[in-house]
């Protein structure tokens, strides 16, 4: 993935050197994640792709630090994964706002519980706020907005405490199509003015092809990588909506969609 | 008659408005006027029937002896100081227990090992009828104010504890995941996480703890037997003054309600945002 969209000079930002995930329990073990190894350079945005079951989440999960391996080494930026990392940031596909507490002191979360908490920072989230459109929603709660604004606050949230890395669980899922698209954009649009790398979890193979850099297709139970996909620069440098009408884009997802059923 | 229409259709924005108004308010005010009759129907139907000797005026008494009996001895101050005592006991009772009963809570969840432990001495507890450990209270703490208010204690802390850590344990598991992903630490994840999402359950404990307490106190009143509206009844029943046991039991019922209606403010307080 050296050649993506991050270039070759980029540091790693995550590493992952045969992982492997079992899941135990009384009654039984499951085997969720076979040997997988990855490397991904800082400011690449890669989709983990894959049918149900088949351990993208868990990928997810054990790169936030969340669960840890049950062989094998994760990295990010050259150090090991024991615990969430501060320079991660972490979405998932419900909003998780909390309905006691305003918009501000939702988007605040992150900085709370990293001890980050000062006007300096509060202010930063409230630029952010501002620049993805909900300036006004500050002393709303979130029972106040439609699910395509608690989204976007969502991500004001995770970007708040100014991620390095940015782990995004099927984040637009939940959304209908327009704000899904309205939401891709938005997250495109804040890329491009940060450098982030960007790992993606989603079943919708099209916002895979439209947003990433490069695709992994995962497959099997327990699940590995069976397939990287370069996604071409025409289709990389092109916003969401307009990279799904290139010529290069039904045929794409038609090989992506070959692999998956593989 | 006109007079009555224009208060019905008070605030309307058209005619179909005005008629919705009209049958809204109607249907409304049937219920408050069915609610008072019951309510007088009830009280002379014993007056008459106690009267008249239906039922027997010794046991059953009447409204006007009740009220009769109230304003005699609304004049002595010893009066007050049973209220005084019992809504003392029944309200410290009552914050203790629940208090308590969280932080027992919250002392199983920091250790999930102590909860294991713990489980059958919980469920053991739970069922054991706390009015028995009366006895033991008393030559514990003493016959008096300390043993009426363990008992009050004793009677909600269990169910408070149990109710309570079920609830922190059925917030949303998606919070607890968002919160360790920012990294935040199990005090973190207690006081800003599953606190404050389980502030309802804690109001719903809080409500049914109310009626508990009662139960406790009047219960502990009964054994100790000093002073308190519990005292009272057991002293009216022993002298076989029903008509004391009755007025008793009307301001007990009178005070829980209004100890009710004050955790239903603080409710709608505590979730305004909700």
């Amino acid at each position: 993935m050296s050649e993506g969209g991050g270039t070759v000079s980029e540091p790693i930002a995550i590493e992952a050197k045969r992982i492997t995930k079992t899941y135990l329990s009384i009654q039984d073990e499951i085997h969720a994640v076979n040997p997988i190894t990855f490397q991904i350079r800082h400011g690449e945005f890669v989709s983990l792709v894959g049918s149900s079951g088949c351990g993208k989440s868990t990928i997810l999960s054990l790169v936030a630090g969340l669960i840890p391996p049950t062989s094998g080494t994760l990295r990010i930026f050259g150090e090991k994964v024991l615990a969430p990392s501060n320079r991660l940031g972490y979405m998932l596909q419900q909003d998780c706002l909390l309905d006691w507490r305003t918009v501000e002191d939702n988007i605040t979360l992150g900085l709370e519980f990293r001890r980050q908490k000062s006007e300096r920072t509060k202010s930063r989230a409230r630029a952010l706020l501002q620049e993805l459109g909900l300036g006004h929603t500050l002393k709303l709660l979130p029972s106040q907005l439609s699910g395509g604004m608690r989204q976007r606050v969502a991500l004001v949230r995770t970007l708040a405490v100014q991620p390095d890395i940015l782990l995004l669980d099927e984040p637009f899922s939940a959304v209908d199509y327009q704000n899904k698209i309205y939401l891709e954009e938005l997250l495109m649009n804040v890329l491009s003015k940060r450098k982030m790398t960007v790992l993606l979890v989603t079943h919708d193979l099209e916002e895979a092809l439209a947003l990433s850099d490069t695709i992994l297709v995962m497959g099997g139970q327990p699940g590995t990588i069976r397939h990287t996909l370069k996604v071409p620069k025409e289709l990389q440098s092109a916003a969401p909506l307009e990279s799904r009408s290139k010529s290069s884009f039904r045929p794409l997802l038609n090989d992506l969609w070959k692999e998956m059923e593989r | 008659m006109k007079w009555l229409n224009t208060r019905l259709t008070r605030g309307a924005k058209s005619n179909l408005h005005a008629r919705y108004l009209r049958k809204h308010r109607l249907r409304q005010l049937g219920v408050h006027i069915t609610r008072l009759t019951l309510f007088i129907l009830l009280i002379t139907g014993w007056e008459i029937s106690s009267r008249q000797g239906w039922i027997d005026p010794f046991i059953f008494s009447s409204p006007v002896r009740i009220w009769t009996l109230f304003l005699q001895m609304s004049t002595d101050p010893a009066f007050y100081q049973d209220i005084g005592i019992t809504v003392l006991e029944t309200m410290a009772g009552f914050i203790l227990g629940t208090a308590a009963g969280t932080g027992l809570a919250t002392l199983i969840w920091a250790s999930p090992f102590l909860s294991r432990v713990l489980e059958p001495y919980l469920v053991v507890l739970n069922s054991m009828p706390k009015v028995a450990l009366g006895p033991l209270f008393i030559v514990t703490v003493g016959a008096g104010f300390a043993s009426i208010l363990a008992m009050g204690i004793a009677i909600t802390v269990i169910i408070t504890a149990m109710v309570i850590y079920n609830s922190f344990q059925s917030v949303n598991h998606d919070y607890l995941k968002l919160a360790r992903a920012f990294g935040a630490n199990r005090r973190q994840l207690f006081c800003r996480i599953i606190f404050p999402a389980c502030i309802p359950d804690l109001i719903s404990a809080l409500k049914v703890n109310v009626g508990l307490a009662w139960v406790g106190v009047i219960v502990g009143e009964f054994l100790v037997s000093k002073n308190g509206l519990g005292h009272l009844i057991i002293y009216g029943f022993q002298v076989f003054n029903l008509t004391l046991v009755l007025l008793s039991l009307l301001i007990v019922a009178f005070l829980a309600t209004i100890m009710y209606l004050l955790v239903s403010r603080l409710e709608r307080y505590l979730l305004r945002h909700r």
